[in-house]
């Protein structure tokens, strides 16, 4: 059996990253979720470093755009450009649907982009849509390199 | 007031009498005391600067700013019509007549064309008065007209810079509300499907009002977004072919068509000059509401359009339910709804949206209709590229 998955969620809104709970929960996600609330944070979580010395390392990273200290794009930018991160999927989860954001986002590597719906039901079911793809169809890059 | 020698004569004023600043060129001086006697005898209070060479003639200008410039036309060493040019390169708008010996009827008219406001001869030296008065009076409506002008183009740049700045206002508002207002949404939707029953019957009540208010406030704003990118879009404007258009729209529409039965019809329509996505919109606007303020049969839906000089003049007509005249002009103001969400639902935004894409390019949208007869909404497009506000924009 394979060992639970690891989800790590960039987002500065607690609300949101609780609503995102409540949504994989619902989805009957078992998996472990972390959350970091900067960008300066997400890359100390992905490389393990100062606080998030024993962090594990993610399956899948879902990160907001509009961060303090180092934006979403800047956080991207840094995991696709580091090859011990560059596999990881990124889904990056915005409320903006301006196109420069999403285009600069897959030109960076995203995996996806995905919009945060304003209304509880559709964002449910884009939880619901993103667990049952990413830890689902889709087959994750083997842990261990 | 100007150097010795120069000053002729001034004569002590008389109450009635229109005080006349006059820089004369000439260089015979009796022609000078007939011309200032002709001008006295005309009825004013005239006083006189005498310039004979260009350079004296330049410094004149340069210090003190005449009413009216009288010039001989041959002079010794230059000609009266050489002032003409002195004066635009000092920048002053002074009238200059030619008050002239002989003079061809060629040469006159060459010099009115070059911008002498009038030539008298000086053995008729009675017209001068008049002709006087006419380049003073033409002097000041130009003055004044040239006033307005500005007064007007100073106010249009303001209209433009405040407009601009209240667009601005609303789009960074209305995006700055959507983040609070999606937590507002979520999480009073949140409550009201897990504490469902859990809670008492009013407090399932109030969490479905809270969570049904935000909602429909999370709409208003997108609509009002949706309403400020019209203006702020900046893609330019490309030939659309509106039948392929009408065909993208009339399946965007699908659902609504089939489910009211309607049958929408369009004869060969025209290429117009805009941006493809505002003009699908305005179809879609129009079309959209032809089928969702339908009576009781289902609704025909007819697009025409007819050549109207540079434009296209196109008209979406329904069987719908009509308009009364009352309300022709405000339907096309934003949040302007004429019925109950529970009759028709929405929210008004889609006639001003068409109003505003409409406009945008020079076009004027209208309806005509009565209550229960339908309506026939026309709207303008241009049909080629030479819209000025385009070409003044790139």
């Amino acid at each position: 059996m394979k060992s639970a998955p690891q989800l790590l969620i960039v987002d500065d809104n607690a609300a949101d990253v609780s609503l995102t709970r409540e949504a994989l929960t619902a989805t009957a996600y078992g998996g472990q979720i972390s959350s970091v609330a900067d960008g300066m944070e997400a890359l100390a979580f992905l490389t393990r470093r100062g606080n998030y010395a024993n962090a594990s390392k993610p399956d899948l990273v879902i990160l907001d755009l509009n961060l303090p200290k180092r934006d979403g794009l800047a956080v991207l930018a840094a995991m696709k450009a580091a090859p011990e991160l560059r596999r990881i999927p990124v889904v990056v989860f915005s409320t903006s649907q301006l196109s420069q954001d999403i285009g600069r986002s897959y030109e960076l590597g995203a995996n996806c982009y995905v919009s945060k719906p304003g209304n509880l039901t559709e964002f449910f079911s884009a939880m619901r849509a993103i667990k049952q793809f990413w830890f689902g169809a889709a087959s994750l890059p083997p842990q261990g390199e | 007031m100007s150097s010795a020698g120069t000053q002729l004569a001034t004569q002590s004023s008389t109450e009635a009498r229109a005080k006349l600043r006059v820089l004369l060129i000439e260089d015979s001086r009796a022609d000078a005391e007939l011309v200032l006697r002709g001008l006295r005898d005309g009825g004013f209070d005239v006083s006189v600067d005498l310039a004979q060479t260009p350079e004296e003639f330049r410094a004149r200008v340069k210090e003190t700013v005449p009413d009216i410039v009288l010039a001989d036309y041959n002079l010794g060493q230059w000609r009266g019509m050489e002032a003409l040019k002195i004066l635009r390169e000092e920048g002053r708008d002074v009238p200059l007549i030619l008050v002239s010996g002989a003079l061809g009827d060629i040469t006159a008219v060459e010099c009115i064309k070059r911008g002498a406001t009038d030539y008298v001869l000086k053995d008729s030296l009675t017209r001068l008065p008049e002709s006087v008065r006419r380049a003073l009076r033409e002097k000041k409506l130009r003055e004044e007209s040239r006033k307005a002008e500005a007064n007007l183009a100073a106010k249009a740049a303001e209209l433009a810079r405040s407009n601009a700045e209240l667009e601005q206002f609303a789009y960074v508002a209305s995006h700055d509300l959507q983040e609070p207002l999606r937590m507002v949404a979520a999480y009073t939707q949140l409550l009201s499907e897990r504490y469902r029953g859990k809670l008492d019957d009013n407090a399932d009540k109030f969490l479905g009002y809270a969570s049904e208010g935000a909602q429909r406030m999370q709409v208003l704003i997108q609509d009002l977004l949706a309403f400020s990118r019209v203006g702020r879009r900046e893609a330019p404007s490309e030939k659309v072919d509106c039948n392929a258009v009408m065909k993208e729209v009339l399946q965007a529409l699908g659902a609504a068509i089939q489910e009211s039965g309607a049958v929408v019809t369009y004869g060969s329509l025209p290429a117009v000059w805009a941006d493809r996505t505002q003009v699908a919109q305005v179809f879609q606007n129009l079309i959209g509401n032809a089928l969702k303020f339908r009576g009781p049969e289902p609704p025909r839906v007819v697009v025409q359009a007819e050549r109207a000089g540079q434009q296209w003049l196109f008209a979406v007509s329904d069987s719908g339910i009509g308009i009364a005249p009352e309300h022709r002009e405000n339907i096309f103001v934003v949040f302007q709804r004429l019925h109950a969400r529970t009759e028709y639902p929405g929210n008004g935004i889609g006639l001003a949206i068409c109003k505003k894409i409409i406009e945008r390019y020079g076009g004027r949208i209208w309806v005509e209709s009565q209550p229960g007869a339908g309506s026939t909404f026309r709207f303008t497009m241009p049909g080629e590229a030479s819209d000025p506000k385009e070409e003044g924009r790139k």
